[in-house]
């Protein structure tokens, strides 16, 4: 045995984990076999996707994780990777020879866990487990809060227990103490404040009314009081944000412009004018928000608690000039804005933040994160990570006036980080390797199905400790180069809002598409990175009606 | 004899027909699966004999589905890489760029280098394959454990 093998032998759990892999290729589908019986891992393959529907639906509890190519001629991969986290919430794995940033987005958007390069190395292949753990985790939290313990959910954390004894009898207990309750305190969790968000969204702020939204979320236990305080909450952050976005807005529109006249690069543009974020505002969780979004296309648009967010970006960012402010600009400025607003958010609900992990959208920002109402609230740790990333960033990023410290703890940050991250391992290729490696990492490493982890299990999966990751970053950010620390994480921000939501995916997908395109005209001075080339130029073409129409 | 396959496996590496990931699968080879490299040479040779001829067949036709042909390339490319097969991998990349480019003829010159690459790869390893049974299995394709 090798002395990775012994080491994992010690934690019982990923060894013995049962892993289906889907892969037409024959060759591909052998060699991915032998390596996972090197991690001890209990393998079933089929070269056919519908094959592996079938297994899998036969019998739920017989695997714990899937790994699927994305090339199949029966099935498209990224169909069968929906249908398995819908019908079976499991994790889904996506493995390719595309490296296009495209297919990896779609993954994420689609519900992908990770997504991995052939060929497959050992190494990437002994981590993946810890998507299993994360979203046994998640099913935790959300069984606890919702008291509709659902069976699969009982199912998978007995599972889990076998593995994770300690753990599981800790959570065992405190998942009890709501049920022996007879009025438990609702926990409002991600998943549950996108559901809420998706209910809020549907019906329209102005129709949302507690009755509605909690028909709409159907989550049992929860009584239209809960969901009325919660609202409460939630108008009243609205509104917070709104009023600063408004201000922010005209002023953003105003510089922004002016931003971009000076500079060419407009990377900032892009982000703000950029219709696509906004299209995606519909994202699964935090719907509301993002509607609003897309609609207005303005900076101004405060309506949505992300959209709130991001837009300060376009403020901000004027604000920073210089060659690394132009960066910037096109970068979410929400994060300064944001941050501030966060805060009233944060005090609003508390868990708020953690559930627009989902999905920031910052139609500005194109901060996107995902929500999906299926989603889980993201582990904790990953959480920190975030908001030290996104602590460091803003920091490079606005590092003149504005405030940020005070917002960096905030959740908030932390699902703009976990968004960046996971955009950026799209367009970091070119970055140094430190960046590249971090924010690869990021991405699609996340756990579940929900973006929240999306975006933080990158950073986890290949530092040596969470902590490196958001440090490496800061590093980069402060590095000489300061311009490609902020593209890195511009290009995060534009991932994430690619991220955003099936409904814009369309969009998302064209405009990284332009993006790419437009690479080589984007490229210069002191950008030399390429990634810098596939967001920019896409964005700034929008860049003036962006501002025109603020 | 033993010397003779390791020097013929250096030199399939140094020509550029086989990379790294080669020598990831001849990791992988162990007691439990000491032929593994073999029977995924043998894998990726059936699969990619189908393939090539799904391409002649599309060629033939003259119709040049520029998406098709990408597509088929890209599985190519993508059993390829899986085995390390740099020299084949380099040509399917040749050839989708022609693909996206549109330019037939281009495609075509690159097929017919891409076949020849791929044939002489076949039996290169075919070669090392027999010999490194003869020389003896178990010590050949390994590291020392």
């Amino acid at each position: 045995m090798t002395m990775e093998q012994e080491i994992e032998v010690l934690d019982q759990f990923p060894v013995g984990m049962r892993v289906l892999a889907v892969d037409d290729d024959q060759t591909c589908l052998r060699i991915l076999q032998t390596l996972l019986h090197r991690c001890q891992y209990h393998v079933t393959t089929t070269n056919q996707a519908q094959t592996a529907l079938e297994l899998l639906r036969k019998n739920k509890n017989k695997f714990d994780l899937v790994i699927s190519d994305v090339d199949m001629p029966d099935m498209d991969g990224f169909k069968l990777l929906e249908l398995v986290g819908l019908e079976m919430d499991l994790p889904v794995i996506m493995l390719s020879a595309h490296s296009d940033p495209k297919y990896v987005m779609k993954g994420v958007k689609h519900g992908a866990c990770d997504y991995l390069l052939k060929p497959v190395r050992i190494e990437e292949l002994k981590n993946i487990w810890q998507h299993v753990v994360r979203k046994s985790k998640l099913k935790k939290n959300k069984s606890s809060v919702s008291n509709a313990a659902a069976n699969s959910d009982k199912a998978n954390r007995k599972r889990k227990e076998q593995y994770e004894e300690e753990e599981e009898e800790e959570r065992g207990n405190e998942n009890d103490d709501p049920t022996a309750q007879k009025k438990p305190r609702v926990l409002w969790t991600h998943e549950l404040h996108n559901k809420f968000l998706a209910a809020v969204d549907h019906l329209g702020v102005e129709k949302a009314v507690p009755k509605k939204i909690l028909d709409l979320m159907n989550v049992d236990k929860l009584t239209r009081e809960n969901v009325a305080s919660h609202l409460q909450k939630f108008r009243v952050a609205l509104k917070k944000m709104s009023d600063k976005a408004n201000q922010q807005a005209t002023r953003a529109a105003i510089e922004s412009h002016l931003m971009q006249m000076s500079s060419h690069k407009g990377l900032g543009g892009f982000y703000h004018h950029r219709g696509i974020p906004v299209g995606s505002g519909h994202f699964h969780g935090g719907a509301t928000m993002m509607r609003h979004y897309p609609s207005n296309r303005n900076l101004g648009r405060p309506n949505s608690l992300a959209g709130g967010m991001f837009q300060p970006v376009s403020s901000s960012f004027p604000r920073n000039h210089n060659d690394g402010g132009n960066i910037l600009q096109g970068l979410p400025l929400p994060p300064l804005e944001e941050l501030q607003i966060n805060n009233n958010i944060n005090k609003a609900f508390p868990s708020f933040t953690s559930q627009q992990n989902s999905l920031m959208v910052a139609p500005n920002n194109l901060l996107l994160l995902e929500g999906h109402p299926q989603s889980s609230s993201p582990g904790f740790s990953p959480h920190f990570e975030m908001n030290k990333r996104q602590e460091h960033w803003s920091n490079t990023a606005f590092s003149t006036n504005i405030p940020q410290s005070d917002v960096h703890s905030k959740p908030d940050n932390l699902e703009w980080n976990a968004f960046c991250d996971s955009a950026s391992p799209l367009i970091n290729q070119n970055l140094d390797t430190d960046t590249t490696s971090f924010c690869r990492n990021t991405d699609f490493r996340s756990t579940s199905a929900a973006q929240t982890d999306f975006f933080y299990p990158l950073q986890m999966n290949q530092q040596p400790t969470n902590n490196s990751g958001p440090m490496t970053e800061a590093q980069l950010f402060r590095s000489s180069n300061p311009n490609e620390g902020l593209l890195m994480g511009q290009q995060k921000l534009q991932s994430g809002f690619m991220a955003s939501d099936a409904g814009s995916l369309d969009d998302i997908v064209n405009s990284l598409m332009t993006k790419e395109q437009s690479q080589s005209e984007f490229s210069e001075g002191d950008w030399d990175l390429e990634c810098l080339a596939h967001s920019e130029h896409a964005y700034e073409k929008p860049y003036f009606p962006f501002s025109l129409s603020a | 004899m033993q010397r003779q396959v390791a020097l013929i496996k250096q030199s399939l590496f140094d020509q550029g027909y086989l990379d790294e990931q080669f020598m990831e699968l001849e990791e992988l080879q162990d007691d439990a699966n000491p032929n593994f490299v073999e029977e995924v040479s043998a894998l990726y040779f059936k699969d990619s004999a189908r393939l090539i001829n799904n391409i002649d067949q599309a060629l033939e036709r003259g119709s040049f589905d520029f998406n098709r042909l990408d597509s088929y390339m890209h599985q190519f490319k993508g059993s390829s890489t899986s085995i390390g097969a740099s020299k084949v991998k380099a040509e399917c990349t040749t050839f989708r760029e022609y693909c996206r480019a549109g330019n037939a003829e281009g495609c075509l010159r690159t097929f017919q280098q891409l076949k020849k690459e791929h044939s002489m790869l076949r039996k290169k390893l075919e070669q090392y394959f027999q010999l490194a049974r003869q020389a003896g299995p178990k010590e050949t394709a390994r590291r020392p454990k």
